[in-house]
C-alpha cells in the first residue's frame, strides 16, 4: 500500500503576519503586505515599494547569542519551523527519522551584500570576508537541523522561485520512500538588494501595487518570508491523534527548456498534467488553483493560457487566485507560503481573494476571486510555482479524509 | 599569502561547446555545460523532441553563482542600480547552470538544483535516482559544479581554512598526512548519466557501474564545526552498507571525503576504522582531493567518477602527497608504490559536509 503523507503543522513568517493564524486572518481579509522599502535606500531605483517584513522580532524566537551567529534567512527558517512544530505539537529532538527539505533563491544574500558594500567603499583588500561563512545556501537547513537537533536527511533546493514546491515535493518523496517519517519542509528567502535591483532592471516590478490577472497589471513586488509545514506519515499522525490539515497527494515538475526569464505555457501545462497524474486525479476533480500569479504581463498570460489548455471552458468555474497580490513575491519561500495557504484553504473551505483587481484581461480569462474572499468547498487544490530557468512545479493538496 | 588553487587554467569552453551562445554565461555555467556535453557524448545519448520530457537534470552547486552575484551587486553599487546589466541578473540565481543546461540540451523532465555543500553531488545523483526508481522518468543527468572565485578564496583565506593561510607549510593538499594544514581551493564540474538498468541494457549502453545504495543523514553539532565524534559519518557509512546489503569486508576501496584539514581527516579516519573494524586493515583508502583539491559541491562527483573508473580499470588511483604518517589517521592508504591493481567490484564514496550533512554511496560493478 502506498504510504500516505499528511500535513500536521504550519508555520509562516510573512509580511502580513507571523504564525499561520495571523497570516490566515489577514489573507482572508485581503490585507496588503506591500509598503515602502526601508531596508535600504531606494532613491536611485525605479520603484520604491516591496513586501518587506517589518513586524518580525527575532528576540521572540532566539537567544541573542544564537541569532548573532546565523543569517537572516536562517532566522526566518528557524522561527518558522518552531512555529510549525509547536502547531503540530511535536517534539523532534534527536530523532533519526526527522529530516529537513527547504527551498531558497538567494539564501543568506544579506551576508554577501554586506561584504560587497565594504569592498566597494573601502577597497578589495579591506573587505571583511569572514561573513562568507554565513553565506552558503546549505547553512539554512543546517542551522535549523542543528538548533532542533535533527538527524534525518537534510536538503536545500536552490531552484529559484519554485524552490518551495520542489522542497515540499521531495520531503513528501522522502517519507514515501521510507527514509524518514517526519519532514520539516518549506522555503525561506530574505529581501535582497540584488533581487530588487535585478527585477527592477528587467522592468517587471510594479510601482506601488501588485495586480495579478488584471488588464493593467504593471508587474510583481519583491518580497520575503518563510513558509514551513510539518509532513508526517499518516499512521504516525493518526496514532498521536494530531490535527491534520491536509494530505499531500503528489506533485509534478517540468522544465520549459526555452528561456531563462520568460515563462512558456506549454511547459506549465506539462507540469500541471504531470502533477495530476502523479496524484492519480483527473482535471475534473480540481476545485481550486493557487496560481503562481506573480503579476507580470508575461507570467499571468502564460499561466492563464496553460490553464485554458488543460481545463478548457471549465476554467471559468475554478477559482484561481494569487496571494502574491498581498504578499508580493517571496522568491524561494513563495510557493511554500502558498502551499501553507492551500492547506488552510482545504481545511477551512474559504478561498482568499486576489486583491487590487480592477479590470478583466481577456488574455487572463480566469476567475481570480477578485478582492473578496469566497466560501467554497475545496477538496483538491493545485499549487503552482514557476521560476527562472523555466522551472515549473505543481503540488497537489487534498482535504484530509481517512479513507 | 596563499597563491595556489586548482584552477583550470586551460579551460576552453568553445572547444567543447562551440562558440555560439557563450557570451552571457559565467564560469560556473560554462564549466557545467561542458561536463554535460562530454557526458552525453560519452553515453552516446541524444536528447530530442521524442525523449526530452523523459529526461531530468539535477545539479549540485553551493557557491556556483557567488561570483556573478557579487559582480552584479558591485556594479550596481558603483554605477547606481539603474546601470546594472539586466541580462546578467538571471546569472546571479543559484539555478543558472541548471537552467542554461536545460535550455541548451532540451532537458524537460525536471530541472533541480541542490546546494548541500560537499554532499551536493551525491545528493543530486540520489535525487535523480529517486525519480528513476519511482518510475517518473527513465534517464537523468546528475552533476555538480563549483567554480573558483575571488570571494570564496578571500573568505576561506580570512577564515584560515586554506592550506598555508595560517603561515606554516603549504599550500599542499595532503589528506591524512601529518603535514596537512588546510584545503587547496579548486574548481570543476562533473556530470553523470543515470539510467534505469533495464533501459540501459536494452539500448546496449556502456555501463560504468551500478548504484547499490545512497544514503544521507545529519549530525547536529555546534555551528560551523565538524562533529568531533563523527557519529554522523559512522551512521551514514553503516546505513550505506546495510542498504547495499554488503558487509564491510566486501568493500574493496573507499574514496574518502578527506580534504587535508586537520580535524576532518582525523575524524573520518577514526569513523572508517570504527565501521570497518578488522576489514579496515584491508580496504584501500584514497582521496581524489589529494590530486584535485577541494571542489565543495563537485568533490563527491569527482570521487564517484574516479570510483567508477576504478571499477572499470581495476585500479585504485593513489593518494598522492602522502609523506608523513599521522598516528591519528591510520588506514590502508592506496599509495603510489603499492600495487593498486586488483579486481574491484564494490566501492564506497564518502561525502561529509562541514555543516553536519553526511551522504555516502556504495557502487558496484554491474552484473
Amino acid at each position: 500500500m502506498k504510504r500516505r503523507v499528511v500535513v500536521t503543522g504550519l508555520g509562516v513568517v510573512s509580511s502580513i503576519g507571523t504564525g499561520h493564524e495571523e497570516f490566515w486572518q489577514n489573507l482572508v481579509a485581503g490585507t496588503s503586505g506591500i509598503s515602502r522599502v526601508e531596508g535600504f535606500d531606494t532613491s536611485r531605483h525605479q520603484t520604491h515599494y516591496g513586501a518587506e517584513i517589518k513586524s518580525f522580532d527575532k528576540r521572540e524566537h532566539f537567544s541573542v547569542r544564537k541569532s548573532r551567529f546565523i543569517g537572516k534567512a536562517s532566522r526566518f527558517t528557524v522561527a518558522c519551523a518552531q512555529l510549525a512544530l509547536r502547531d503540530a505539537g511535536l517534539d523532534v529532538k534527536n530523532k533519526d527519522d526527522v529530516g529537513v527539505s527547504l527551498g531558497t533563491t538567494f539564501g543568506e544574500a544579506q551576508e554577501i551584500e554586506g561584504i560587497n558594500e565594504v569592498w566597494v567603499r573601502r577597497g578589495e583588500d579591506k573587505g571583511d570576508f569572514r561573513a562568507i561563512r554565513r553565506s552558503p545556501l546549505d547553512n539554512i537547513p543546517s542551522n535549523l537541523a542543528n538548533i532542533l537537533r535533527l538527524r534525518g536527511p537534510v536538503r536545500i533546493f536552490a531552484t529559484a522561485c519554485s524552490a518551495g514546491n520542489y522542497a515540499i515535493g521531495y520531503g513528501y518523496d522522502i517519507i514515501r520512500q521510507g527514509e524518514a517519517r517526519t519532514m520539516i519542509a518549506g522555503g525561506s528567502d530574505v529581501f535582497s538588494r540584488v533581487s530588487f535591483t535585478g527585477f527592477n532592471q528587467l522592468g517587471v516590478v510594479a510601482p506601488e501595487k501588485c495586480q495579478p490577472f488584471d488588464k493593467n497589471r504593471k508587474g510583481m513586488m519583491v518580497g520575503e518570508g518563510a513558509g514551513i509545514m510539518v509532513l508526517e506519515l499518516l499512521e504516525d499522525a493518526l496514532k498521536r491523534r494530531a490535527k491534520i490539515y491536509a494530505e499531500i497527494l503528489g506533485y509534478g515538475l517540468s522544465c520549459d527548456a526555452h528561456h531563462m526569464a520568460n515563462p512558456d505555457s506549454e511547459g506549465i501545462a506539462q507540469c500541471m498534467l504531470k502533477a495530476m497524474r502523479d496524484a492519480g486525479i483527473s482535471e475534473k476533480q480540481v476545485d481550486y488553483i493557487c496560481a503562481h500569479g506573480s503579476g507580470t504581463r508575461q507570467n499571468d498570460a502564460a499561466e492563464a493560457a496553460a490553464l485554458r489548455k488543460i481545463f478548457g471552458d471549465r476554467i471559468r468555474s475554478i477559482p484561481v487566485n494569487s496571494i502574491k497580490s498581498m504578499l508580493g513575491h517571496a522568491m524561494g519561500a513563495a510557493s511554500a507560503i502558498e502551499a501553507v495557504a492551500c492547506c488552510l484553504v482545504v481545511a477551512n473551505d474559504i478561498i482568499p481573494p486576489t486583491i487590487n483587481f480592477e479590470t478583466l484581461d481577456p488574455d487572463c480569462d480566469v476567475d481570480c476571486v477578485p478582492n473578496k474572499a469566497r466560501k467554497k468547498k475545496v477538496d483538491i487544490a493545485l499549487n503552482n510555482g514557476f521560476a527562472f530557468g523555466g522551472n515549473n512545479s505543481c503540488l497537489v493538496i487534498k482535504k484530509f479524509e481517512k479513507e | 599569502m596563499v597563491w595556489s588553487g586548482g584552477e583550470i587554467s586551460d579551460f576552453d569552453p568553445a572547444a567543447i561547446l562551440g562558440k555560439r551562445g557563450l557570451l552571457d554565461l559565467d564560469r560556473s555555467t560554462k564549466l557545467f555545460l561542458s561536463s554535460v556535453e562530454l557526458a552525453l557524448d560519452d553515453a552516446n545519448m541524444e536528447i530530442n523532441g521524442e525523449n526530452s520530457s523523459q529526461v531530468g537534470l539535477s545539479v549540485g552547486t553551493t557557491f556556483g553563482v557567488l561570483d556573478s552575484y557579487c559582480k552584479f551587486q558591485r556594479e550596481a553599487i558603483i554605477n547606481g542600480p539603474r546601470y546594472a546589466n539586466p541580462s546578467l541578473f538571471p546569472q546571479t540565481i543559484a539555478n543558472a547552470p541548471a537552467g542554461r543546461a536545460g535550455i541548451r540540451f532540451k532537458i524537460k523532465g525536471f530541472n533541480t538544483t541542490i546546494s548541500t555543500g560537499m554532499c551536493a553531488a551525491l545528493d543530486a545523483l540520489k535525487y535523480a535516482c529517486d525519480f528513476i526508481n519511482s518510475g517518473r522518468i527513465h534517464t537523468a543527468i546528475a552533476g555538480a559544479v563549483e567554480p573558483l572565485s575571488i570571494e570564496i578564496f578571500a573568505g576561506l583565506h580570512t577564515l584560515r581554512c586554506l592550506s598555508g593561510s595560517d603561515g606554516g607549510q603549504g599550500p599542499v593538499s595532503c589528506p591524512f598526512d601529518k603535514r596537512r594544514n588546510g584545503i587547496v581551493l579548486s574548481e570543476g564540474a562533473v556530470s553523470f548519466i543515470a539510467e534505469d538498468k533495464a533501459g540501459a541494457l536494452l539500448r546496449k549502453a556502456h555501463i560504468y557501474g551500478e548504484i547499490l545504495s545512497m544514503v544521507s543523514c545529519f549530525d547536529p553539532q555546534r555551528l560551523y564545526r565538524y562533529s568531533p565524534n563523527g557519529l554522523g559519518m559512522v551512521k551514514a557509512m553503516r546505513m550505506a552498507l546495510e542498504h547495499a546489503e554488503v558487509r564491510p569486508k566486501d568493500i574493496d576501496c573507499i574514496f574518502a571525503n578527506a580534504n587535508s584539514t586537520l580535524e576532518a581527516d582525523q575524524i573520518e579516519a577514526r569513523a572508517i576504522n570504527e565501521v570497518f573494524g578488522d576489514a579496515a586493515k584491508k580496504v584501500l583508502v584514497t582521496s581524489v582531493k589529494s590530486n584535485l583539491g577541494e571542489t565543495f559541491s563537485a568533490s563527491g562527483g569527482f570521487s564517484l567518477a574516479a570510483a567508477l573508473g576504478a571499477i572499470e580499470k581495476g585500479f585504485v588511483p593513489p593518494l598522492i602527497n602522502y609523506e608523513q604518517r599521522d598516528p591519528m589517521c591510520v588506514l590502508n592508504f592506496a599509495l603510489g608504490g603499492n600495487p593498486n591493481s586488483l579486481p574491484i567490484s564494490r566501492v564506497m564514496v564518502n561525502t561529509f559536509s562541514m555543516n553536519g550533512a553526511n551522504s555516502v554511496a556504495v557502487i558496484g560493478k554491474c552484473e
